[in-house]
């Protein structure tokens, strides 16, 4: 089950909130770094690399 | 005598008289109609006259001989810029306008502000038409519009296939984001394109985060079809959202007000439909930002808290320690040393005390006072019974003995 972009976003959003949160434990702050950076690479990955595409859908049904 | 001479005075019947602008003010009053105004006359051009000013002199005729009709029109110039054809001579024609007196020459006039020929105007009445009908449905209004998705997968575009339109929106998206565009191809105008639309529209519908339904500009013929209850229908009934882009610059198509946004061409809504990668991307750099110096932050508060606790159980805070714990150790001793030295000292004196008493003790002492001790035997002699006549004895004296011989025993009372 892949994320859609929009969901990355959102995590990566809320990821940043918790970093910003002095609530959370350096461990936690590791390993949700961890979790970002990635998100950011795959966000960035899908909008450089993609291309637009073109389908046509038939008249008939 | 009641119709007799014309000579008769004005009120000899009590009619009064009436000033001219009275008059006039009269029949302003009357024309001064709700049915004469912003109304929708046809009728064919007769008289017509492009005059020098900009302004437009006309008439609207019907019928002739006997049941013709004629009235006065005239178009100025802010309204005749309009004009989307060259009026002319016998052209049937549709006027909107309304029925105004022009006092000065005594004249009433239709004051014409948009003219169409009858053809294209009956089609417009016919949009009117649909507009109220489809608006009273409800299907205009502003609480069906639903949000447009941010980062739509998958445009839906309905158009024809060989439009500029579909040029268009395929140059803005791939050059803004990484979608997929699917075309569901359709003709855009022509005989029974409203049919062909509203089933293109159906077709894609659920197959896209977002449809685009348009074409590029046009005139109000070549946009006709989207003004169709069926293209209308289809647009509100769409579970996606939809963006309606007919490109036109004064008139809105109907189906603009069906769908959930409307843009005035093809661009505009690529443009709305999806975001600008450039602007996600800063977006994404600007949280990879954050992320770093927020982490490093936190890192750094906690390599100095480590620091702290490391400074904190430094040896030489523990050598420290030791020494305090020596000092006192040592000042103990010391009053340990002085409390034992305290107490040989008063033994010393007490023993020196016991020493004296012994001394006035000694059973020796008493020789130097003329006593002597006889012995006998080597036992001292207490009593007359441990001596008899013959015992050899010695006489121990304060500064020597002597030995000496029994002669007589004596008691001094009997026993």
């Amino acid at each position: 089950m892949t994320e859609t972009f929009e969901e990355r976003l959102e995590e990566l959003r809320k990821i940043v909130r918790r970093l910003e949160d002095g609530d959370t434990s350096l461990e936690e702050s590791i390993a949700i770094y961890e979790r970002g950076a990635l998100l950011v690479k795959q966000c960035e990955d899908l909008l450089s690399t993609a291309e637009m595409k073109l389908t046509e859908l038939g008249r008939d049904r | 005598m009641m119709f007799g001479g014309h000579s008769a005075g004005p009120d000899r019947f009590g009619t009064p008289i009436l000033g001219v602008a009275e008059v006039s003010g009269l029949i302003c009053d009357l024309l001064d109609d709700a049915r004469l105004h912003q109304v929708w006359v046809r009728g064919e051009v007769t008289n017509y006259k492009d005059h020098a000013s900009g302004h437009r002199y006309f008439s609207l005729s019907e019928g002739n001989g006997r049941s013709a009709a004629l009235i006065n029109c005239v178009m100025w110039r802010t309204s005749a810029s309009g004009l989307g054809f060259t009026p002319r001579n016998g052209m049937d024609v549709l006027a909107w306008g309304s029925v105004e007196v022009y006092e000065p020459h005594g004249r009433y006039q239709l004051i014409v502000r948009e003219m169409l020929p009858a053809g294209a105007g009956e089609r417009h009445l016919m949009v009117e038409r649909w507009k109220q009908e489809l608006g009273a449905e409800g299907l205009f209004a502003p609480e069906r519009k639903r949000p447009l998705p941010t980062f739509p997968h998958r445009i839906g575009v309905v158009t024809s296939p060989t439009g500029a339109a579909l040029k268009d929106i395929l140059s803005v998206i791939s050059r803004r984001y990484p979608a997929e565009v699917v075309l569901s191809p359709t003709a855009v105008q022509g005989e029974g394109a409203h049919t062909e639309i509203a089933e293109a529209i159906r077709r894609i519908d659920g197959l896209a985060d977002v449809i685009i339904v348009g074409r590029g500009g046009g005139s109000f013929e070549d946009l006709f079809a989207f003004n169709h209850p069926d293209v209308v229908r289809a647009v509100a009934a769409c579970t996606t959202p939809v963006i309606s882009a007919v490109g036109h610059e004064v008139d809105t198509a109907l189906c603009d007000f069906a769908a959930d946004l409307r843009v005035p061409t093809p661009s505009a809504a690529a443009e709305r439909a999806v975001p600008e990668r450039r602007e996600v991307l800063r977006e994404l750099s600007g949280y990879r930002e954050r992320m770093e110096t927020l982490l490093l932050h936190r890192t750094s508060v906690a390599q100095s808290e480590v620091e702290d606790l490391r400074e904190r159980m430094h040896p030489r805070r523990l050598v420290r320690r030791v020494h305090e714990r020596m000092q006192h150790l040592a000042e103990h001793e010391e009053l340990l040393r002085r409390a034992a030295l305290a107490r040989v000292q008063r033994e010393r004196f007490t023993l020196a005390e016991v020493r004296a008493d012994l001394v006035g003790k000694n059973p020796l002492a008493i020789l130097d006072r003329g006593y002597c001790i006889v012995e006998s035997g080597g036992k001292i002699a207490r009593s007359a019974e441990d001596l008899k006549p013959g015992d050899h004895v010695v006489l121990r004296m304060k500064d020597g003995r002597a030995k000496a011989i029994v002669e007589e025993r004596v008691y001094d009372r009997d026993i």
